[in-house]
């Protein structure tokens, strides 16, 4: 039976005495967000603060809580002990993996988003199933292959972080094309432009801050590796993180190992600043405040 | 007369379409569909069946560098007191790390979509943590933390009091590393679930009357529930794998995983590497039970689609 309600009256019981209303300000909850808020970015903030200092102390001794001699003699022996070439090699291994990565992850995802693979669940399976085995057992188990079939040792290392790459490239292009109306492209075929004009005019610019995020994820994976290069390479690749690597191990070299590592931090900042503008300009601003430029591939980077 | 024309138009268009799919337009897409996923398949399937493959038939002692091939455990059990203490010592440190960097993760993003100008602070910091190399991180975290370190440094502690947090028997440089770079991980993927689907539904029964305890534990942690796990398990199979922090900030004995993995490989003596191979081996183990556990807990939340 159902019982009736005068109009006008509240359905719900009346909270008002117990309960506050949602836009009252409530100081300790505030206080405690703001602790809570100030201790996060500390925590994400700090890990960082060595390498500013120690990039321009010259001298630190022990208990000195500041340097106690500033300058860039770290910047001297890093460029002195072949940064500049290690940074060029890392820079352009990177971008060969995204070039490859990229597009490999996008046409796959293009023809899984269309819906004509055969057996989809196990084709993407395959895909993301990089990111399920750790590097060095790929690395160890194809380096024998990998020599008898001589294979260069940099195309080797390149095999390999494409296919770590593969799961990013894949997961956001499908994110991208589960969005992407392929309407359009009839559309411009129908209106008589050849295959070519719409993959160029049309389907790329409407995937292109998709296609972005991919480039940005696998340049991290080639830019950020250490064990592929190390192990495939044989220590002949000598690239960014080699160099942090075998300064950190050793003793007494902070000052180089920060001038390193944070030109190790500088391009991937930039290309994400990037990414981030790129795509302000392209949603027009539809993008929800909070999310950053990865949020909307929903996985970032590890 | 008007309808016979647009009958012509019509099966113009039909044929025209027939012409422009190919002869028979759904194998031919299928062929192409083929071709675009092909190169990519191949590579994934050469190097993740291809490393756990050779792996597996190096440990065995099928594939040597020099001598005969004989089947044999040899490998799996030259090193088994080092093996046995990697498999815990890996596990513990994956396990500790993954565990930290969800809770820490997860607070993350729950001030991230307050959407507030402390919010958009951390959601800077911690976007700003995703693009740094783990090995830069490792190099950091040792000139932070060490008995050399800025913390001591700053908190007037002498070398010889201050705790072995890097290169100590409780690994906790490595665990704090690892949860620093992961936790902005989590924060990244979880601030962005709840930014595009929860949001509404916190909205919802903040106006029924939910309190903001009672929204958080039946509206919000369910929702991001398939977010964290996702996470998680990607979380724990890089640390249980992952060589330079471990290298980096670590003690020398006992070894995790890959670090004994790495020191075997690049010995001298030929013997080790099929040891190296058999490690590698225990740990795909490990990570494809892990990933299984974790598809399992997946599958049981309610949302999984």
């Amino acid at each position: 039976m159902t019982m009736m309600i005068p109009y006008g009256q509240r359905v719900t019981p009346d909270r008002q005495a117990t309960s506050r209303s949602l836009m009252r300000p409530r100081p300790v909850g505030r206080a405690a967000r703001i602790i809570l808020s100030g201790m996060l970015a500390l925590w994400f903030a700090l890990p960082l603060v060595p390498l500013l200092l120690w990039s321009v102390a010259n001298r630190w001794s022990f208990p000195a809580p500041l340097p106690t001699e500033w300058g860039f003699d770290g910047l001297g022996t890093a460029l002195a002990q072949g940064g500049v070439e290690a940074f060029g090699r890392s820079l352009l291994l990177s971008l060969a993996v995204a070039a490859i990565a990229t597009p490999l992850g996008a046409m796959a995802a293009r023809a899984l988003a269309v819906g004509s693979v055969p057996a989809p669940r196990l084709v993407s399976g395959i895909l993301l199933a990089p990111l399920a085995l750790p590097a060095f057992v790929a690395v160890m188990g194809l380096t024998v292959v990998l020599l008898r079939l001589r294979v260069p040792a940099i195309v080797g290392v390149l095999l390999l972080l494409v296919a770590a790459a593969l799961p990013y490239t894949v997961y956001t292009m499908r994110v991208t094309y589960a969005a992407h109306d392929l309407a359009f492209e009839e559309e411009a075929r129908t209106l008589g432009a050849s295959r070519l004009q719409v993959l160029w005019r049309v389907h790329l610019p409407l995937v292109a801050p998709g296609l972005a995020r991919a480039a940005f994820l696998s340049f991290l994976v080639g830019w950020s590796d250490y064990v592929i290069t190390v192990l495939v390479g044989g220590g002949t690749i000598v690239t960014l993180p080699f160099l942090v690597g075998s300064f950190a191990a050793g003793v007494g070299n902070d000052a180089i190992v920060a001038v390193l590592s944070l030109s190790a931090i500088v391009p991937p900042l930039l290309l994400l600043l990037a990414l981030g503008r790129f795509g302000r300009r392209y949603a027009g601003g539809t993008r929800t405040p909070s999310a950053s430029p990865l949020a909307r591939s929903e996985k970032g980077f590890l | 007369m008007a309808r016979s024309g647009a009958r012509a138009v019509g099966t113009t268009i039909t044929a025209l379409d027939r012409q422009a799919a190919g002869v028979s337009p759904r194998g031919s897409r299928r062929w192409s569909s083929i071709a675009l996923v092909a190169p990519a398949v191949l590579i994934a399937l050469f190097v993740v069946g291809g490393g756990i493959g050779f792996s597996l038939v190096q440990s065995l002692g099928l594939l040597p560098l020099v001598g005969e091939a004989s089947l044999s455990l040899d490998a799996y059990l030259a090193n088994g007191d080092d093996l046995v203490r990697g498999i815990g010592l890996s596990l513990a440190i994956a396990t500790a790390s993954t565990a930290l960097s969800c809770i820490i993760g997860l607070t993350a993003a729950l001030v991230i979509t307050q959407g507030r100008s402390t919010g958009r602070l951390v959601a800077g910091l911690s976007a700003f943590t995703i693009p740094i190399p783990h090995l830069v991180g490792a190099a950091s975290v040792g000139l932070l933390l060490s008995d050399a370190g800025i913390i001591p440094r700053i908190l007037g502690i002498p070398g010889t009091e201050w705790p072995d947090i890097v290169g100590g028997s409780w690994w906790i440089a490595v665990v704090l590393e690892y949860t620093w770079k992961e936790s902005a991980f989590v924060a990244l993927v979880v601030a962005g679930v709840l930014a595009s689907r929860v949001a509404r539904y916190d909205e919802t029964a903040a106006l029924l009357g939910a309190s903001r305890a009672r929204r958080l534990r039946h509206v919000v942690i369910p929702l991001a529930r398939p977010a964290v796990i996702v996470s998680a398990i990607i979380i724990f199979v890089y640390t249980l794998g992952s060589y330079e922090v471990a290298w980096l900030l670590g003690r020398p004995y006992p070894e995790p995983l890959p670090v004994l993995a790495f020191r075997l490989f690049t010995s001298i003596t030929l013997t080790a590497r099929p040891e190296a191979a058999a490690v590698a081996v225990v740990t795909t183990l490990i990570s494809l039970a892990v990933v299984a556990l974790g598809m399992a807990a997946l599958r049981r939340t309610p949302l999984w689609k």
